[in-house]
């Protein structure tokens, strides 16, 4: 329907995390056809990687299962997995996105029974793990997957095993021949909300991340604290399974920091401490230090670092880590200098937590088209010609209460972009 | 001596960190340190320092200028550079330690005439100046006697072992001390520095 002058009334969301879900969800909701595009096989982004999320320390599957049930029972959203976006042509009103889609290998009959699995050998590194522990080569992206349909990896299309896997399925949804493919899609306006990835700790050198197993990052802590996760949820030391008895927590590893991430990403403080509290609720016994060179639990977080204050096994040292030590017998060495009483430190723990900050999605590939992006590759929250914006981390570091607000904003701007509504 | 900080010689100067902001070899960035401690708990000889250089910097924040100007944290700087790599800031922590050092020298501090690395800097220069090349063997001899005769025959005589090796690799010889070739244009080149320092400092 042309609305003046608008060839396309559509809104197209790049990236279905919590922001590109909410984008979606409260425009489809206002009446407005929606397209969101996710890049992996299940939408949710890095909250369905979340153990729980603070504030309130609740499940993640639950606020996402609420947001999958509205986008089934909306006829005006398409959600399209396993899909990217390889070029934008256009301007508001008549945008035309040439959207590709990677091979699943799964067609929609799928009803998730798992005997593909269960004839898979082939094992490959688990994405939703952080490569924590592996995967069968037909699998179930996670267990609240949405939507609830396996993936064959491309390792076995070809191989006889692939054949096995294929003669497993009852209801015959395996299409081991599907090729990529891509469509074009028309658009008045497009939301990107392609979200972060964690900042690669191996580049903070002094850290020493790739020489021990015991140095995680505070993604992998989510995902050690999991009941899904690689160790069913018990937090373990990794090089020797045992529960630990020190952990170090390592604030701003690699943020505000010009040699790395020069800002603050606004949620490894509190994400920390809810990594404290994790720990704290496993093992009466476990000590937690925390290194910080300044707390930031910005407006109502800050009573969650009041309760947290009077744990008296829980220390907090002012202090930015120098190095990270492999010592004797593998054990890590936290040194630096405790800044309020000077001394000099050098203490062995049984894990180190490296808090590393989120770095947008665009510093791994850049969108399909020119973008306006922050010095740090933030997508700025609105285009020049008002048919881009951008909602969530996308547009800079946020938590989930955060992206939701930002994500419900972009929906309005959108909604005013394809309706030709003139903004202030 | 020349003045050269705003207020020479006084305890508390609350001037200080404006001026090592605007003077100082990466003042300017110094404005930018967050009290991290990533330098100090970088430094090989931080429990070495009195204060190191996280401290001292706060130190001139607060204007405490005499302090800073008479600590061993200024002269224990080996130069290693690994604060530096890692300061989040990009402080150039060295520069502004050498900087210090110099200003505590220019302002007459004793502890600048009496701080082992102040002594032989002092050799250092001395022989560089002289002959464009630091010569081993004079170098070290200036520096032992810098704190008296018999102090410094008593450590000519505990380190002859290493001296007579460092002959014998040819890492130090017993002739004449190696020039460059210019040494007149070397000292025409160090006196016309001096006095362009001279009238920057003059010129504040
Ligand atoms: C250790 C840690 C713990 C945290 N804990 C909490 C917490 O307890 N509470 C809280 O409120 N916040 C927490 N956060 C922050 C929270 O993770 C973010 O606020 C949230 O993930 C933002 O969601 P998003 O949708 O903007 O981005 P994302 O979750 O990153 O989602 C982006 C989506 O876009 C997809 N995508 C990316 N690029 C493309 C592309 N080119 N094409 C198509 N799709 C693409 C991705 O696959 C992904 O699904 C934590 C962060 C960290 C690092």
């Amino acid at each position: 329907m042309s609305h003046q002058g608008l060839s396309s009334q559509t809104i197209a969301v790049v990236g279905g995390g919590i922001s590109g879900i909410t984008t979606a969800l409260e425009a489809a909701e206002a009446g407005y056809d929606v397209v969101l595009l996710e890049r992996s096989p299940s939408l949710g982004g890095r909250v369905a990687q979340l153990n729980r999320y603070f504030p309130k320390l609740c499940h993640p599957t639950c606020g996402l299962e609420i947001n999958y049930q509205r986008i089934k029972k909306n006829r005006r959203i398409k959600v399209y997995t396993m899909a990217t976006v390889a070029n934008v042509a256009g301007s508001r009103g008549d945008f035309t996105l040439t959207v590709t889609l990677s091979p699943r290998h799964v067609k929609t009959t799928c009803t998730a029974c798992g005997d593909c699995a269960a004839a898979a050998e082939t094992t490959v590194a688990n994405p939703f793990n952080y490569g924590l522990d592996q995967l069968k080569a037909a699998y179930l992206p996670h267990e609240m997957a949405f939507p609830m349909r396996y993936v064959v990896a491309p390792q076995v299309i070809g191989t006889p095993e692939g054949e096995r896997i294929k003669a497993a399925c009852k209801y015959d949804a395996i299409d081991l021949d599907e090729q990529e493919s891509s469509f074009e899609l028309k658009a008045g306006a497009i939301v990107w909300a392609t979200g972060w990835q964690p900042y690669d700790a191996g580049r903070i050198t002094p850290y020493h991340y790739d020489e021990s197993p015991d140095i995680v990052t505070n993604v992998e802590m989510e995902r050690l604290a999991a009941h899904d996760g690689p160790t069913k949820g018990k937090i373990l030391r990794p090089s020797t399974g045992e529960p630990p008895k020190r952990v170090a927590l390592i604030q701003c590893a690699g943020s505000r920091d010009y040699n790395h991430l020069p800002y603050c990403s606004r949620i490894c403080c509190l994400a920390s401490m809810k990594h404290a509290a994790y720990l704290r609720e496993q093992y009466a016994d476990v000590e937690v230090d925390i290194y910080y060179i300044d707390i930031r639990a910005h407006d109502k977080l800050e009573n969650f670092y009041k309760k947290l204050r009077n744990d008296p096994q829980v220390r907090w040292i002012k202090s930015k880590p120098a190095s990270i030590v492999p010592g004797p017998d593998g054990v890590p060495l936290v040194c630096g200098e405790n800044t309020l009483t000077r001394e000099i430190y050098r203490t062995p723990y049984d894990m180190v937590v490296l808090a590393v900050g989120m770095q947008p999605s665009t510093a791994a590939g850049r969108p399909a088209m020119d973008v306006p992006m922050d010095e740090y590759g933030f997508i700025v929250p609105e285009g020049s010609d008002g048919g881009l914006m951008s909602a969530g981390v996308a547009s800079g570091p946020l938590d989930v209460s955060m992206s939701v607000q930002s994500a419900t904003a972009a929906a309005l701007k959108a909604i005013q972009a394809v309706s030709g509504r003139a903004r202030p | 001596m020349t003045a050269t900080s705003p207020t020479p010689r006084k305890k508390y100067d609350l001037n200080f960190a404006r001026w090592v902001y605007e003077n100082v070899d990466g003042g300017d960035r110094m404005a930018k340190c967050m009290q991290c401690g990533t330098c100090s708990g970088s430094c090989p000889i931080g429990d070495q320092m009195d204060y190191g250089p996280r401290k001292l910097f706060m130190m001139i924040r607060a204007g405490m200028k005499e302090a800073v100007l008479t600590s061993n944290t200024i002269w224990n700087c080996v130069s290693c550079y690994n604060c530096v790599v890692r300061c989040p800031r990009q402080v150039p922590v060295t520069y502004i330690l050498h900087d210090l050092a110099a200003l505590a020298v220019k302002e007459g501090y004793a502890e600048a005439k009496t701080a082992d690395n102040a002594r032989f800097a002092k050799a250092f220069w001395w022989s560089a100046q002289k002959w464009g090349r630091t010569d081993e063997r004079l170098v070290t001899m200036k520096y032992y006697f810098s704190t008296g005769i018999g102090d410094g025959i008593k450590k000519g005589m505990a380190n002859q072992k290493i001296a007579m090796a460092m002959v014998k690799t040819k890492r130090m010889h017993l002739t004449m001390p190696h020039k460059v070739k210019g040494t007149k244009e070397l000292q025409a080149i160090l006196a016309k520095a001096h006095e362009i320092e001279e009238r920057g400092n003059n010129g504040q």
